[in-house]
This record gives structure tokens, sequence and C-alpha cells, in this order.
């Protein structure tokens, strides 16, 4: 893709602010901001120090999520492993009496096979995402059309009970936003324990892969609400009124 | 530019006050967020770590403000490196004239936006649709304000002001609903109105709540969902952002991501952050294929340039200072005349618009101090008012001057006051003065011509009919009697 053009506005409208700051000349150097001046190296090292962290405390951070997102109204399930997680989406999809199921293609659904378990039930789960048969332009169609939906994440952070859903091939961002049942599969390994956590080392990808992180994540922290009419709250108004986090244990 | 009426704000602050579904919205419902934003503070940090946050917080805002052209630099390089474009807009006009040629280039008819009050100052909508567009606001709140042509009566909560039956009515009027005062079922109309406008826009128009400048990231915080929809349905995503919304680094996002919510609506997070470096990449399965990100100026340069006002371009719009001002739980947002109102509205109205025409603003505080206290960034609210007060005075803008009356009541206080006999004797001649005026306490009309102005809109103290210093010498002779 080619770097769009300049704004030939830019270098005076930045002019002014110089000016409105009393300041005669552009900075020349980075400030001294120290989450902005840490260099790769000093990054890498502190993301290593989070990763152990989390690893030694991995048992108190996983029940954490799980106390944080019931307080947030997400319902928790916990599973033993990749069969239970599977059983454990058949029945929310039963329970929801959900016939149009679309899901995400990624990594997880190989060792969580919810398409069989979901046959089970007598659902077939479709693969929101363009490929031989299916064009893009009609997956916004298809996500309006479903009513539950089935993502992994990238993280969980037991801090806030949000989970880090980032789109790229073959997940699709309308997967875990149009459907009205949302169901969110999550690793253990993937939970982190606060905030500072998942931005530390979000920058080191940055840092890492320059130019190449992805354009667009979500944090999903519970499900879709407004208090706009009276300050009364109520549930689901444009994403899912019911989500589902899946913790799996290995 | 959004039409500025603040040159009413008396006549509008009253009419609010007569108004009783006004009152009664501004009344409990109001709770929801002190309350919430009380327990939530106390429950998971506890008032030393929230100062310690929020003095972080500020330092960082005004360390960024200070070096404004250094990250907007940044920022710009950033996005455009990502693929997306980045324009500049000196004020209103200019950056409505952006949006309308990026919306005319992509052959757009409908348009939907989330949330942004930059948009507002704009006054986007009646621009879109007088070249043919058709512009929807999809969060509820705000669809509900378009409906009724008004303004937000919050910075947060837009449409707090309706009750059930008037947003009822708007639906039955505008799209033909079945009447109810059922709020699930008209949240419910809402949805599925708007689940058309997602499915058939061409391009989506949000906000920004911060901008990171070292990833060129727009992070928006929204509740309902319709933040993602404007991000991820359209071909196109324009975000606005008010050139003061910069952040430095990525993990500068963690301390405000605390602070925001917990001070907007006592929670803990929202529902939803969308994070937006760029367009979709070609692989991703859908998403815009173009992204632009607008800053605009529409007089924040003013607010910089004067060193003390730049403090105002700090604020991150958790609407806090609103909340908890005895001023605007009165008179509501509308009677401050423009986009922004409270305690923040009243800083940065007079001199984002016509500080003559705005000269009542400074004014619609008692100075009491609650907005600096709830402040995320410690915005020190009521020194910029009275820095503005004082600006208004010198600059001969204000109708304020003392008229001779006040001149002389002046004289005979600092007089009265220099010495105890003084005192006691000019406190005796004014209780015998105010005798036929005042009531229970209070005088509600001082005479004409004199001082008549001090109780044109308030009611002014009367002395008491024991003073303090004579029940003080009583309390004290009976205690040591008893």
């Amino acid at each position: 893709m080619p770097t769009p053009i300049e704004d030939p506005n830019k270098e005076a409208f930045l002019e002014r602010v110089r000016t409105a700051l009393g300041r005669a000349n552009p900075i020349l150097h980075t400030p001294d901001h120290p989450s902005l001046k840490a260099t790769t190296l000093r990054q890498e090292e502190k993301v290593r120090t989070i990763q152990a962290k989390v690893i030694a405390r991995r048992a108190q951070v996983v029940s954490r999520l799980s106390e944080t997102a019931t307080e947030a109204s997400w319902s928790v399930h916990r599973a033993s492993g990749p069969e239970q997680a599977a059983a454990i989406v058949a029945d929310i999809a039963e329970h929801a009496r959900a016939k149009n199921v679309i899901r995400s293609a990624e990594d997880i659904f190989k060792r969580v096979d919810i398409d069989a378990s979901l046959r089970r039930k007598g659902v077939s789960p479709s693969v929101l995402a363009a490929g031989r048969s299916r064009r893009r332009s009609d997956l916004k169609r298809m996500a309006f059309g479903a009513d539950l939906g089935i993502t992994g994440v990238s993280y969980a952070i037991a801090e806030t009970a949000s989970c880090v859903v980032t789109p790229r091939k073959g997940v699709a961002r309308m997967a875990s936003l149009a459907p009205p049942v949302l169901v969110l599969l999550i690793d253990e390994e993937q939970v982190l324990e606060t905030l500072d956590d998942f931005f530390a080392i979000t920058r080191l990808q940055y840092q890492q892969n320059r130019g190449r992180s992805p354009n667009y994540y979500n944090f999903i922290s519970g499900p879709s609400r407004t208090a706009d009419i009276e300050q009364t709250l109520t549930i689901g108004v444009h994403g899912p009124g019911e989500v589902h986090m899946v913790l799996i244990a290995n | 530019m959004a039409e500025v009426k603040t040159r009413q704000f008396k006549s509008a602050s009253a009419k609010a006050i007569r108004d009783p579904q006004i009152q009664r919205a501004l009344g409990a419902p109001f709770a929801h967020f002190t309350e919430g934003r009380a327990d939530i503070i106390a429950a998971d940090f506890g008032d030393e770590s929230w100062e310690a946050m929020r003095d972080q917080a500020a330092a960082i805002k005004s360390h960024t403000i200070e070096r404004l052209d250094y990250y907007l630099d940044l920022a710009e390089k950033m996005v455009r490196r990502n693929g997306g474009h980045v324009h500049f807009a000196d004020d209103a006009d200019h950056a409505n004239r952006i949006v309308v040629e990026i919306a005319k280039r992509n052959n757009v008819k409908t348009v939907i936006k989330s949330k942004s009050m930059v948009s507002e100052e704009m006054g986007i909508n009646d621009r879109l649709e007088s070249e043919g567009m058709e512009p929807v606001e999809t969060d509820l709140g705000e669809y509900i304000i378009q409906l009724a042509k008004e303004t937000p009566f919050h910075i947060i909560a837009p449409a707090v002001h309706k009750s059930k039956e008037q947003v009822s009515a708007l639906f039955e009027k505008w799209i033909k609903s079945t009447p109810t005062d059922d709020i699930e079922k008209l949240c419910g109309i809402a949805r599925d109105v708007l689940r058309e406008k997602f499915a058939e826009a061409d391009m989506g128009i949000s906000g920004a709540n911060f901008v990171v400048a070292e990833t060129g990231t727009v992070v928006l915080v929204t509740n309902e969902g319709n933040g993602r929809m404007t991000t991820s349905a359209p071909r196109v995503h324009v975000a606005i952002a008010g050139m003061e919304k910069l952040l430095p680094a990525l993990e500068d996002v963690a301390l405000f991501l605390r602070l925001l919510p917990r001070s907007a609506t006592g929670q803990r997070i929202t529902s939803y952050n969308t994070f937006v470096s760029g367009p979709r990449a070609g692989s991703d399965e859908d998403g815009p294929e173009e992204f632009h990100l607008i800053f605009v100026d529409n007089g924040r340069m003013r607010l910089l340039k004067d060193e003390v006002m730049r403090e105002a371009l700090q604020c991150i719009r958790c609407g806090a200072c609103l909340n908890h001002c005895p001023v605007y739980r009165k008179v509501g947002g509308h009677a401050y005349g423009w986009v922004y109102s409270g305690p923040i509205g009243a800083v940065i109205t007079p001199v984002m618009t016509d500080a003559k025409e705005a000269k009542d603003l400074p004014y619609a505080s008692t100075l009491c101090g609650a907005c600096r206290d709830v402040c995320p960034v410690k915005i020190d609210l009521p020194r910029l008012l009275l820095h503005l007060r004082h600006r208004s005075v010198e600059g001969g803008e204000s109708e304020r001057s003392s008229t001779w009356a006040e001149r002389l009541l002046m004289r005979r206080w600092h007089n009265a006051m220099k010495t105890r006999q003084a005192l006691e004797g000019s406190s005796r001649l004014g209780r015998l003065l105010q005798r036929p005026i005042s009531r229970k306490g209070y005088i509600k009309k001082l005479p004409a011509p004199i001082v008549s102005g001090w109780t044109k809109s308030r009611d002014f103290p009367a002395l008491a009919d024991r003073p303090f210093r004579v029940r003080w010498r009583e309390d004290l002779d009976q205690q040591a009697g008893g």
C-alpha cells in the first residue's frame, strides 16, 4: 500500500501551534517521556518480566479474571480441556436456541472442535470468512443474520475483564459484533493480569514489526449496554447482549 | 459551525429551572453518575492512589500539550505509515469541507456516526444534509437528540433530559413506531432502525477519545457497540479529533482507561474500546478500505496561546465536572448555549467562540471547587473561571464593572471592617434597615436602583438577628455558668 501524501496545511498548522506555545523551532529529539523512550531492548526485558509474573501467578490471575468478568455481566465457563470447551459451546448454543451460528477461522478451532459438538445438537456453524464459495461483500449480511457468534481472542485482561479481539484473515470484525449472543474461547495462557501488561506487550510488537502491526483491535469487556434513556441500564443495543467466556485449562 | 446562543444564558437558565421534566432529569438520575463514581474509586483504588493517578495524568497531558507540535507531527507520520490519511483543519468550516470532499469522492449516500463532540462543534450533520447525504447518529442518546433537532444536554449523556414518554413520541413521529413507555422496547426500536443503517452506510464518522502519537492509534471508548459498527461496517472511516487529544505512548493509555470510565459513568471499563491505526489490511475479511484522521483547531489555538487557559486542553471530556456542579444541576446543558456545558463549557466556550457573547458563562459558577476535586486530569476550573472574569472586566467585555452605588457600598464596607466598634455599629444599622425587606433570613429584592442587580437572579442572605459574635459570647457564658 503506498503511503498517503502529506496534507499541504500541515506545516502551517504546526507552525501556529509552535507560535501559540511561544517556541521558535521544532523539537528535534524524542521528548523525555519514559513510556516513549524505552528502546526495543528495554521493552523486551520488561515483557519478559511480565511473562514470568503471569506464569508464576497463573492460577490467581485466571481466578481474578473470572471474578471481574462475573461482575461485568459475563457468563464465565471453566473448561478442563478442549473437549469440555467444545461441549460447553454446544450447550450455550442449545440454551440460546441458536440456529444460525457463525464462527471465525483460527487455530483454536483446530483443538476445540465446536463443529462436531454443535452438529451433535443439530446445528452446523458457518465460517464467517471469504472463500471459494463466499464473497467478502456477503459477510455483512450473513453476520447480521446470525444469532450466535464464536471467536478466539488474542489476550484476556483480568483487571478489567477485557477480551482483546484482533480481526485478520479468517477473523471478521463482524463475527464478534453483529450476533446477539457471543462466545469467546480463551486459553488460560492468554490471560494477562493488568492493562499495563497488555500495552507493554503490544508496544513491543509495534517496535518489532514496524508498520506490520494490526491496524485494528477491540477490547470486549462485557455486553453491549446503554443508559441513554432516563439513566436506566439496558443490555444489548448494537452489539451482543449475552456474552460468554470459555476459559480453557490445558 | 454549530449555532452559538451563549448570550441567552440567563433566560435559558430561567426557563430550564421552571421546566419540571428537566428538573426531574437533573435530580435523582444523576446519582448514578456521582455515587457510581465514588463507589468504584473507593472499591478499586482508594483516595490516595486515585490522587496519585490524577497527578500522573495531569503531568502526561501537560507534557503533551507543551509539545503538541511534536506529537501531532509524530501521530501524522505514523498514521500515514499505517496507510491512513491525516488532515489538519483550521476551523469548523474547513473540517466540514474535508469531510464532504472525502464523502463525494467516495460517492457516499448514507453516513453513520458514533459520538463525537468536535463534530457537534462543526455542525457536520447539517452540512452533510445540505450536500444531499443522510447522516445518522448511532449512539442512542445522540440519535434521540438528532430526531429532536437539539444539541447534547450532557457531554456523555446527550439525551439525559428526555423522559421515556418524550423519546417514544419522537420515535412515533419520525420512525412511525408504536408508542411505549418500556425503555427496553424503545432501545429495541432504535436498534432495528439503526441496524438497517449499519448495513447500508458507505461512510462512518467517529470521534477520538485519545490519539496515541507513537503508533498513530485512535482510541474509542464506547458502551453500545455503535462505535465498533461505525469503524467496521462502511467502506470509509473518518475519525475527527480535537488537536489536543494526543497521548505520547501506547503505555500511557492504561492510566487514561482507568480514569475516564470511572469518572464518567462509574464503570471499571466501558464495554468496548476500539483501537484504529489505519485502514484494513488487504487480507482482512472486513473493515474500511480508507481511513482518515482529521485534527481540528476551531478555537483551540486560542486556548493554547493563553498560558493560563492552556490547562483546559488537558480535558478528556468525562463529564464529571457537570455531574458535580450545583449550577449545571439546576440549569442543565442547553442554557450554556453551545456544545459544551457545565464548568468545562463555561471555561472553553468563551475562548473558543466569542467572549463578548459568552460573557455570562464564567459567572455561572459558585466557585465551590467540586469540579476541580473530581476532574481526572486536575484542571483547576475555578481558577480558570476567575481568570476569564478578570479578563472580561479588564478587557471591558463585561457590563459588570461596578456602579456608583456599588462603589459607595464597598467604601462603607471597607470602613465598617476597620474597627470592632464600626462593625458592630454598622451591623446594628444594617439590621434596622433590612427589616422591611428581609423574609426568613433572605432578601429577595434589594432596593432599586442602588444594587438591585444583586438580587435579579438570586436571593441575598440577610444579616442574622443575633450575630455570631453575640451567640459565641453567650454560649461561652452559659458553659462557664453551667
